[in-house]
């Protein structure tokens, strides 16, 4: 899932306070489950930016609703903004972009799309794939380089390992993972394949993707 | 990694929601028992009260001698001790405030009650409370038939019963004492000028065995003794007394007698240690009173010499036969010889109702249609002991709740207070292991009470009844059946933070991908409701709502400097924080506030908040301590973010052994 992180409130704060009303929305799908834009997160922004408001002595009202999810415009149709000059999207960027483009009124995000992820446990999520659109995962035991080398290199690892710790302090090495993955289950002979260099213009220049058009539907 | 279950477990259905705690559904009229435990846990004594009243007009009375079948059921029973239910119902009588009555529109009709013991008055208000305008019929000069009469003042003080009568009669109800019906005021006269009569005259004939001998000065029955005693006459019994039966009646008559002045007290009864009718707390505490019970004795006849007299017994090989029923066997070559100044029989008790001019069944009882609860006169009903012969009182309160709502439908043709009665009941299944496993050990809390060469030298009530504090403490053991977490699937975002942050495995990942929760297994800490995204979880008895009516009644006129407490009620010294006192709110546990609630709190005129959270020893859900911590942490970060530093704190004890006198 898209995992999000909320923005800091200041940071909102200052979108928001020129506005006179202003619609918090929710998103019920990966924004709820990253625990930042569900309804309690809604329910919460709202009283947060309600005080911080009120002790600027700005007067800005908020209401909260949630959506099951943003990205879709068949969701969308059921949000009523009327009467609303601002919303607050607690969705993540697409679904932001999507209400952006759906109503006449300015919207701003607030929360951060931080990654594609999967939940390690309670409010805890470990990136595993960057959408590089040519998933390299097959080769790598499961492990994508991309995501998780610092430098996103395909052959790796690069000389900044030492005992299995990546330079930068921060994370274990991806490729010595993928390394100790593959002698595993037996298939450490393919590490030594050299990879092709990725179509990088499948990143910037896929912008949409129309699965008719590709003929598979 | 997690293993997830399959949904089969104990019964696990979405109907499983809607099933009551054993203790309620052990207690004959449903009292909502986890509600009101969780009220007294938060020292909410009133709304305690309220809550029991919803079911049963006698809570003092109840909390005082209810034989408590709801404790046998407590799920608590096989980790150590059932919590004092009944005597914590007393606890919100004694601190709680009666509500006043709401007087409904009042109706034309006119009934009658006759006999004001505990099925009397608890039809008498529920029918007062639907409009009816009623009478009660006394023959006693005051109210409250056996319970006043009959239950030693040592048990049950006329206080006691007094406040509750009071709080009946505040319904409305017009009353008639000293007039007997079939004597003062014929039956078939009320009959005609009511729409309805409704017999409660309970058991008011004592027997004594047909045996020779009998008829002496020297032998009494139990209930014209008892009687004279609560009146406070002074009974001459001389040194030593023998009590013929095995029931409570008789375990009162014995200890009423050592009261009355007797120093030698013995009880002789039918039936062996093992089949005695009397509940063990009643012999514990005649036995603690040096009163002698002598099992299996059969009286055969009463001797007499100058000024004493003599109970001549035989041996009792059976008391019941191969058929479950009473017929007694003797071994005529084994004898007792039991020397009395006073012999008293407690052997049973009779209706008394010959003179009202029904027909009665053979045992002298009127006869009614099971149904109907009618007698032979067609607007005339009857219900409680009178018709079923002795039960328990808060099984005559139940007979009382029927007949009134029986009664109500013959009048009005409605049938929903008779249907919710019939309602069918389904029990919550014992703890399972794993949750019992991690629930820690808390031995129920002794009331103070007068030590027993105290107690025999005088009627004052012996149990001193808990302190607000004991009450608290005693009702947060509650491991608040069927009261915990609830899912509304339509809202659930599947994010399974749920079945994470849940000890007990309550919340199960189904193989249809859908979450549901096992009621038997939930003990309502709220960890997953304080967690929920999706706010698709409520705890029964809690709601976002409640609790910001009661921000917001606390913040009712705050001044400049008002300091919001929420203090967790297993807390055992509020914290001083010095300066103007704060306002408290005391909940269950911190997890129910909210980070909204505090900053609503904060917007509605507080100027800081703090958590008074609880120390280890009297936690009750130590798994919820660090998401307390967390969510303390979290909202200091909100608050600094918009520029308030000081406006919330979290006060935490360090010291273990603040409650080292009730562990």
């Amino acid at each position: 899932m898209i995992v999000v992180r909320q923005k800091p409130v200041d940071e909102i704060c200052a979108f928001v306070t020129r506005h006179r009303r202003v619609l918090l929305v929710g998103c019920n799908t990966c924004a709820a489950v990253a625990l930042a834009g569900g309804e309690k997160e809604v329910d919460l922004m709202a009283e947060l930016l309600r005080l911080a408001t009120s002790r600027k002595a700005s007067f800005v009202e908020f209401s909260g609703t949630v959506l099951t999810r943003q990205c879709e415009p068949e969701f969308l149709e059921q949000l009523d903004s009327e009467g609303y000059d601002a919303i607050l999207s607690m969705a993540c960027g697409a679904g932001v972009a999507l209400l952006a483009s759906s109503v006449d009124v300015p919207v701003y995000p607030a929360l951060d799309t931080l990654f594609i992820g999967a939940a390690q446990g309670l409010a805890s999520w470990e990136a595993e794939c960057s959408a590089c659109g040519q998933c390299v995962l097959g080769r790598t035991a499961g492990i994508c380089p991309i995501t998780r080398c610092a430098k996103g290199i395909l052959n790796g690892p690069c000389g900044g390992v030492s005992d299995g710790r990546c330079e930068l302090g921060d994370r274990d090495c991806a490729w010595v993972l993928i390394f100790q993955r593959l002698e595993k289950f037996g298939r450490s002979k393919e590490f030594l394949e050299i990879a092709e260099p990725q179509d990088h213009s499948l990143r910037t220049r896929l912008v949409t993707w129309d699965a008719h058009e590709d003929g598979i539907r | 990694m997690r293993q997830t279950q399959v949904a089969h477990r104990s019964g696990l259905r979405d109907e499983q929601q809607r099933l009551y705690a054993p203790c309620r559904a052990r207690c004959p009229v449903h009292i909502d028992v986890p509600g009101y435990l969780a009220a007294i846990g938060e020292g909410r004594f009133t709304d305690a009260l309220e809550i029991v009243l919803e079911r049963n007009p006698l809570p003092s009375v109840c909390g005082r001698v209810c034989l408590h079948p709801c404790e046998d059921g407590c799920r608590r029973c096989l980790l150590d001790d059932p919590i004092a239910i009944a005597q914590l119902k007393r606890a919100a009588a004694d601190f709680g405030v009666y509500p006043r009555p709401e007087h409904p529109r009042l109706r034309p009709e006119k009934i009658a009650i006759v006999g004001s013991g505990p099925t009397g008055l608890t039809a008498a208000h529920d029918l007062a409370n639907r409009g009816f305008q009623v009478t009660l019929y006394e023959e006693k000069p005051l109210l409250g038939g056996t319970m006043r009469y009959g239950i030693p003042n040592y048990r049950l003080p006329d206080y006691a019963l007094d406040r509750d009568i009071d709080y009946i009669l505040s319904a409305g109800i017009a009353v008639n004492t000293g007039i007997r019906v079939g004597r003062d005021v014929m039956l078939d006269e009320l009959a005609a000028s009511h729409r309805a009569v409704v017999i409660t005259a309970g058991l008011q004939g004592s027997r004594a065995l047909p045996i020779p001998g009998v008829d002496s000065p020297r032998v009494l029955t139990a209930l014209p003794f008892l009687e004279a005693s609560s009146r406070g006459e002074d009974v001459d019994l001389g040194n030593r007394v023998v009590v013929v039966g095995g029931g409570n009646v008789a375990m009162d008559v014995a200890r009423t007698a050592r009261r009355q002045g007797a120093s030698d007290v013995h009880v002789v009864c039918l039936e062996s240690s093992d089949e005695i009718p009397a509940s063990p707390q009643e012999i514990h505490d005649a036995d603690i009173e040096g009163i002698t019970l002598h099992y299996s004795w059969g009286p055969r006849s009463i001797s007499h010499e100058a000024g004493t007299c003599a109970l001549n017994t035989v041996r009792c090989t059976s008391v019941f036969n191969a058929e479950k029923r009473f017929a007694p066997s003797f071994d005529e070559s084994v004898a007792e010889c039991f020397e009395a100044d006073t012999i008293i029989f407690a052997i049973g008790q009779s209706a008394d109702v010959g003179d009202l001019g029904i027909a009665l069944t053979s045992r002298g009882a009127p006869q009614i249609d099971p149904l109907t609860l009618k007698t032979s006169i067609g607007n005339v009903y009857a219900a409680g002991d009178v018709v079923s012969g002795p039960t328990k009182i808060i099984d005559a309160i139940a007979a009382g709740h029927r007949v009134a709502a029986t009664a109500y439908r013959d009048i009005t043709c409605d049938t929903e207070p008779l249907r919710l009665l019939d309602e069918e009941i389904d029990a919550l299944g014992e703890v399972p292991d794993t949750m019992a496993n991690k629930l820690e050990t808390r031995r129920r809390i002794q009331m103070e009470h007068l030590e027993f060469f105290d107690a025999v030298k005088t009627f004052d009530e012996i149990e001193g009844g808990y302190t607000e504090y004991e009450a608290a403490r005693e009702a947060q053991r509650c491991l608040s059946c069927t009261t915990g977490a609830r899912l509304t699937r339509e809202k659930c975002s599947l994010c399974l933070t749920c079945i994470r942050v849940c000890p007990h495995g309550a919340p199960i990942l189904s193989t249809d991908g859908y979450v549901y929760f096992d009621a038997a297994a939930c003990n309502a800490c709220g960890a997953c409701q304080s967690q929920c995204p999706s706010q698709a979880i409520v705890l029964e008895g809690h709601s976002e709502q409640e609790m910001s009516r009661r921000v917001e009644r606390q913040l009712w006129a705050a001044e400049m400097d008002t300091t919001l407490m929420f203090a967790c009620s297993s807390t055992p010294i509020v914290p001083n924080l010095g300066g103007t006192p704060p306002r408290i709110i005391t909940v269950t546990c911190l997890l129910r506030v909210s980070e909204r609630t505090v900053l609503e709190a904060l917007q509605n005129g507080a100027t800081r908040v703090v958590f008074a959270g609880c120390v280890e020893s009297t936690c009750r859900f130590l798994h919820a301590r660090e998401l307390v911590r967390q969510r303390s942490g979290h909202i200091e970060v909100l608050l600094s973010r918009i520029g308030m530093t000081n406006a919330f704190d979290f006060v935490e004890h360090k010291a273990d052994d603040l409650d080292w006198h009730l562990r």
